[in-house]
């Protein structure tokens, strides 16, 4: 763990060391962060918007006047889940970018395919999980399974801190991936000693 | 017979010769207008037309959409009724909020104070109305408690129900950990109303019928968690509202909802 935990701080300095990557996981990390708090009213957001008899500053006020919802419709635990599924999205598309754009797709794909698991789970448990104004809870009783939601010691909001779990793992696979440009020739060097 | 063969087939190879050429020229006319269409910039400003035009048509489907889901929701929001809802403030205020509550949530525990505050500051412009909506699933005392709500509204009138509420929220540590054996009879003491009557009222299951009609009414109305709120302007125009969100958005709906002529 402590060896990957190097790997992260190295890889971090190496991606955000250019400042396009820093403006591209804070861009993502603000615009997973509005959709989560948005989420409950999107609908709202989108007839303020359209609606030609609400001024636009008003419209605005709005919008913005809702983001006080991460204070007031989370739970400390959902709140600090959504911030931290935020920051760790943002990190690892940029680190993935990052690996892209050096044409290592294979070393991508891994972190890709666990960042979306992480990216669904965060979906799904984001939001009011004790009232039952998240997904679930929308996606449930349509299934006849509203039930299974009260069954979970936290009432969904597990999927949120799967998620940031996830996202953490694919963080570190993705950290290991950048750093591994620099760790192959020592490794080869290590191997060639120990043979 | 020889000879017809021989000119139908040299009128035969004369045919596929003039077609080859014409074939070759068409496709010589075809690329010098693609080469023309394409240098001139035509062709992308057909395919930005194009696109404009599908965005256009996305947009204007999604607006019909939104204004089809929001007649739907005025048309099947129950009309507030000075009998059968409780209504604090002003009943004759220009601006409404429907609330679709459940005692036990501790979001609609937060969103109490809020719904209160802006009815106390709007001087007669805005009235709350209480509407039940207990998650049975998550919370199953919460059903209970709506029954008890309107046992003290009928006991002591539309005032007591109020009362209730508004301690009840003080009272409850919400999600399900309420003790009701303690907690109803306490607050009915408290409020004036007469605990026999009270209790009698509470077994006599009602109000069951009601509370499952301001159940079915929330979710028509497309509430789909606690607390739902619904403000509705004098004309009729609603906003829904998902969550116990912050004041400065309530009032600014409010707001909006009282300056609508």
């Amino acid at each position: 763990m402590k060896h990957q935990l190097t790997n992260l701080r190295v890889a971090l300095r190496q991606v955000f060391a250019h400042s396009s990557y820093i403006a591209l996981a804070g861009v993502l990390a603000l615009v997973v962060f509005l959709l989560a708090v948005w989420l409950p009213n999107f609908g709202l957001i989108a007839q303020v918007f359209r609606d030609s008899n609400v001024p636009l500053a008003v419209a605005l006020g709005i919008a913005l006047s809702l983001l006080g919802g991460i204070d007031t419709n989370f739970s400390l635990l959902s709140a600090g889940y959504t911030i931290a599924i935020a920051v760790l999205f943002g990190f690892t598309v940029a680190m993935i970018v990052y690996l892209l754009k050096r044409r290592r797709v294979t070393a991508a794909g891994n972190s890709i395919a666990i960042g979306s698991g992480a990216m669904v789970s965060g979906v799904v448990g984001i939001g009011c999980a004790a009232c039952g104004s998240l997904i679930l809870g929308v996606i449930l009783p349509s299934l006849g399974a509203a039930g299974a939601l009260a069954a979970l010691p936290l009432n969904g909001e597990e999927f949120g801190i799967l998620s940031v779990a996830l996202l953490f793992v694919s963080l570190l696979l993705t950290s290991k991936s950048v750093v591994g440009s620099v760790a192959c020739p020592a490794i080869a060097i290590g191997n060639v000693r120990q043979s | 017979m020889v000879g017809f063969a021989l000119f139908a087939a040299g009128g035969n190879a004369q045919t596929a010769g003039q077609n080859a050429v014409d074939a070759a020229q068409v496709e010589r006319v075809k690329d010098a207008v693609i080469k023309e269409l394409r240098e001139s910039g035509a062709i992308d400003r057909a395919v930005d037309a194009g696109v404009g035009r599908f965005v256009e048509r996305q947009r204007a489907a999604a607006a019909q959409n939104e204004e089809r889901d929001a007649q739907a929701r005025t048309a099947k929001l129950r009309p507030v009724s000075k009998v059968h809802d409780h209504i604090r403030g002003d009943p004759a205020a220009p601006a409404t909020l429907v609330e679709y509550s459940d005692f036990e949530c501790p979001f609609c525990k937060r969103f109490h104070p809020t719904a209160k505050r802006l009815v106390d500051e709007s001087n007669g412009q805005l009235k709350w109305v209480y509407r039940h909506f207990p998650l049975d699933e998550l919370h199953s005392k919460a059903r209970k408690e709506a029954v008890a709500s309107e046992c003290a509204a009928e006991i002591g009138g539309n005032g007591a129900f109020w009362k209730f509420a508004d301690r009840f929220y003080e009272l409850t540590p919400s999600n399900d950990r309420t003790d009701l054996g303690t907690v109803l009879p306490q607050i009915a003491g408290e409020i004036g109303l007469d605990k026999a009557r009270f209790a009698e009222c509470l077994s006599s299951g009602k109000y069951d019928r009601r509370i499952a009609e301001d159940i079915e009414n929330a979710t028509a109305t497309g509430g789909r968690g606690t607390p739902w709120s619904i403000i509705v302007t004098k004309s009729g125009k609603t906003y829904p509202l998902s969550g116990a969100q912050p004041y400065a958005a309530v009032k600014h709906l409010v707001d909006l909802a009282r300056q609508e002529k």
